[in-house]
């Protein structure tokens, strides 16, 4: 049970600024998820949490209290990595009573095998207990890790990407059972990534952080819809939000006759965004030439060149295109966003 | 015109079977994909038609000549892996001109391939830098651009973009097929990634445990797998499967009411009782009240992917995945109805895993 705050946070290594003033309110029981790339800051906002890294200026406040001070082991959270860092020598069992066996927290041996027989039982390795760990799959010493966290009932769980070494059908169904398993706790979970289908599909809210700057807070529905900026429109969704540069004239038109009203001279550059799935194929819009189709089984992902500019749409696999087509394309007025070229300000939404 | 064809090919690793009985006839100018786990033999397959791996037994025809016997230089294909595989020392130019050095090629005749192949590959601006001074992606291309001067018979690739991040991936997917669309060169290529395969192939060999699953196109591998292999294989989220009962000409969960299917369908499955049916996520129709002809359940964990969401839904004892529209059940714990597509249903031998074939 916590709550997460941190109020100002700033962070530099040398002179790269790893963090400028990260604010971020994180309620308890709520799973929470930064999204950036490598080198974003994600990591250090993760370790400044833990206690792993002081930030140079900047409060971190675990329930209200005051924790910036504090060294890693007084603020009883837990961390799981990508790597699993678990001991090779020692079985599943051992691994999992390591934390309760330390002279900080001194833990009766029945409350311990009662404690690890309910962990191996909600993330289903029971019938691994007694094997060594390097005898384990990767999503075996995964869950092993993350039971390793589980027992010692911290306030919170911190996650470092904790599925990307996994492969593609393991992180699918890991991803579920954590996000099964959090909801169970209730417990607050930080999780950090770089993947945009696990953001998306875990968290009940998203920060997405660029160099250093945490860019938009929201849900994972509010961050698709409602991106801010052309970095946050990118960031989310695949294939990526078509962006297209263009100019404003006479508010801008969105290709079915109706306009945005938009502030500003006419003749400013701006950036329409598209998404994939908002453009059609068929009916009236602008002329493109199909370049290739890829058929996913559940849709088409098509991409096409509509004068200088490189598009793709999503259509259902129904729908019959042939690469060197000519086509119509037109989009959903309604989900088209408009940017600022200059500053990439979303300027509708 | 290079026709690959493996004929009975086998092959062990001590007492592992690791290429088992393989036929197989790529056709000229295909692009054909192996698809499997790690330690399925894909990768050992392709090898083995390179040159780089001996066989047991069987026979491997390219251009309709034998070459099981002769050395890989000999083959004339050209091989591309997941590691690079470049010389750090020496430039873009020099890296992709090496092959044709080897051969003694005239300098000037050199240059134009190499600028040509460049050219296509759109990295001639890159001509000058040495390898470490490139991303992940383009390090790709001059790998593919070596393989591509010496105009090979046919390319073999290995997982070539299995190591580039996701968003370099689906740029590299494009450039692979518009390349091949325009060198149409025979292709086979190997990954383990499902989405890779339905985006370049045209068609898909499956393969599990030496064996070949099943050789199709990407629909066809799709919409009518041959095993529960196949089937929970290829597509994302994978396909639903579930032990199920046939009674009173309705299919039953345990647990919850039995789904009905239009007689057509029912009878095909004659007196089976037991069996696993499949059901892909999205032919899983969902409604907010209850409706005739569906099934009680309850939404679950909601994943909210923007474009769509994924929900898992408690139907019984079973726990079935759905692709619906963004936002359509609010919230976790929701009570909702559904029902499964019967044109879009599976069902497959609880004991063997292979299709029943029976379909709409």
């Amino acid at each position: 049970m916590a709550h997460i705050e941190l109020r100002g946070v700033f962070k530099r290594f040398g002179s790269v600024t790893a963090l400028s003033d990260i604010n971020l309110d994180i309620p308890d029981g709520q799973f929470f998820v930064l999204l950036g790339e490598t080198g974003a800051g994600k990591t250090t906002t993760l370790r400044v949490v833990a206690g792993l890294d002081k930030p140079q200026g900047g409060q971190v406040l675990i329930d209200g209290q005051d924790v910036t001070g504090w060294g890693a082991a007084e603020r009883d959270v837990a961390l799981v990595l990508q790597q699993y860092s678990l001991y090779p020598r020692y079985t599943v069992r051992q691994n999992l009573e390591f934390p309760l066996k330390s002279p900080m927290r001194r833990v009766a041996a029945a409350a311990i095998a009662e404690r690890i027989a309910k962990v191996s039982r909600t993330l289903r390795i029971e019938h691994l207990m007694d094997r060594k760990t390097d005898r384990l799959s990767g999503g075996e010493m995964q869950r092993v890790s993350i039971g390793r966290a589980i027992v010692r009932n911290p306030k919170v769980f911190l996650m470092d990407e904790p599925l990307s070494a996994l492969d593609a059908k393991l992180r699918e169904s890991l991803r579920a059972e954590l996000k099964d398993l959090q909801m169970s706790l209730g417990e607050t979970f930080l999780f950090v990534t770089h993947d945009q289908v696990e953001a998306m599909s875990m968290g009940d809210r998203i920060g997405v952080l660029n160099r250093g700057v945490l860019v938009q807070v929201g849900t994972p529905a509010d961050i698709y819809a409602r991106p801010v900026n052309t970095f946050v429109a990118r960031a989310v969704g695949a294939p990526a939000m078509n962006l297209l540069p263009g100019r404003q004239e006479d508010g801008a038109d969105l290709g079915d006759g109706r306009t945005l009203p938009l502030a500003g001279e006419a003749g400013r550059a701006v950036i329409f965004g598209v998404r994939p799935e908002d453009l059609e194929i068929g009916g009236a819009g602008i002329e493109a030439r199909v370049t290739d189709v890829e058929n996913h089984g559940v849709e088409k992902i098509v991409t096409l060149q509509a004068g200088p500019h490189r598009v793709r749409a999503t259509v259902p696999v129904t729908v019959q295109v042939r690469a060197a087509e000519m086509v119509r394309l037109g989009w959903n007025p309604a989900r088209v966003h408009v940017f600022d070229a200059e500053t990439g300000r979303n300027l509708r939404f | 015109m290079t026709q690959i064809e493996l004929r009975n090919v086998n092959k062990h690793f001590g007492s592992v079977h690791v290429i088992n009985n393989v036929n197989l006839t790529v056709a000229d100018r295909e692009f054909v994909v192996f698809l499997g786990q790690s330690g399925c033999g894909k990768t050992t397959t392709l090898r083995a038609i390179a040159g780089l791996e001996t066989i047991d037994s069987g026979e491997i025809l390219i251009g309709g000549a034998p070459v099981q016997n002769l050395r890989p230089e000999a083959r004339d294909v050209a091989f591309v892996f997941q590691s690079f595989a470049l010389y750090p020392h020496l430039t873009v130019f020099e890296n992709m001109a090496f092959p044709l050095r080897a051969v003694r090629m005239a300098t000037g005749e050199i240059d134009s391939t190499v600028r040509r192949v460049a050219g296509v590959l759109q990295i001639g601006n890159l001509l000058k830098r040495r390898p470490s001074a490139l991303s992940g992606g383009d390090l790709q291309r001059v790998a593919i651009g070596r393989a591509l001067v010496r105009n090979p018979k046919a390319m073999l690739m290995d997982e070539p973009i299995g190591s580039l991040d996701a968003k370099l991936r689906e740029e590299m997917r494009v450039e692979l097929k518009r390349l091949h669309v325009e060198q149409g060169s025979t292709t086979i290529y190997v990954t383990h990634d499902q989405i890779e395969a339905m985006a370049l192939a045209d068609r898909i060999v499956v393969m599990h445990a030496g064996v070949l699953q099943q050789v199709g196109t990407p629909e066809q591998v799709y919409a009518d797998p041959v095993n529960l292999f196949v089937a929970q294989f290829v597509g994302s989220p994978v396909m639903n499967v579930v032990d199920v009962t046939v009674q009173d000409g309705r299919v039953v969960i345990p647990g919850a009411e039995g789904l009905s299917f239009p007689p057509a369908l029912m009878t095909q499955l004659g007196g089976k009782r037991e069996l696993s049916f499949g059901i892909r996520p999205e032919a899983l129709d969902l409604a907010l009240t209850p409706t005739e002809g569906f099934v009680a359940a309850e939404a679950h964990i909601i994943e909210p992917l923007g474009s769509h969401d994924i929900i898992d839904l408690r139907v019984g004892q079973a726990l079935l995945r759905a692709r619906v529209r963004s936002g359509f059940v609010a919230k976790a714990g929701t009570p909702v109805w559904l029902r499964a597509d019967a044109g879009r249903a599976h069902f497959f031998d609880r004991a063997t895993g292979a299709s029943l074939g029976v379909r709409l």
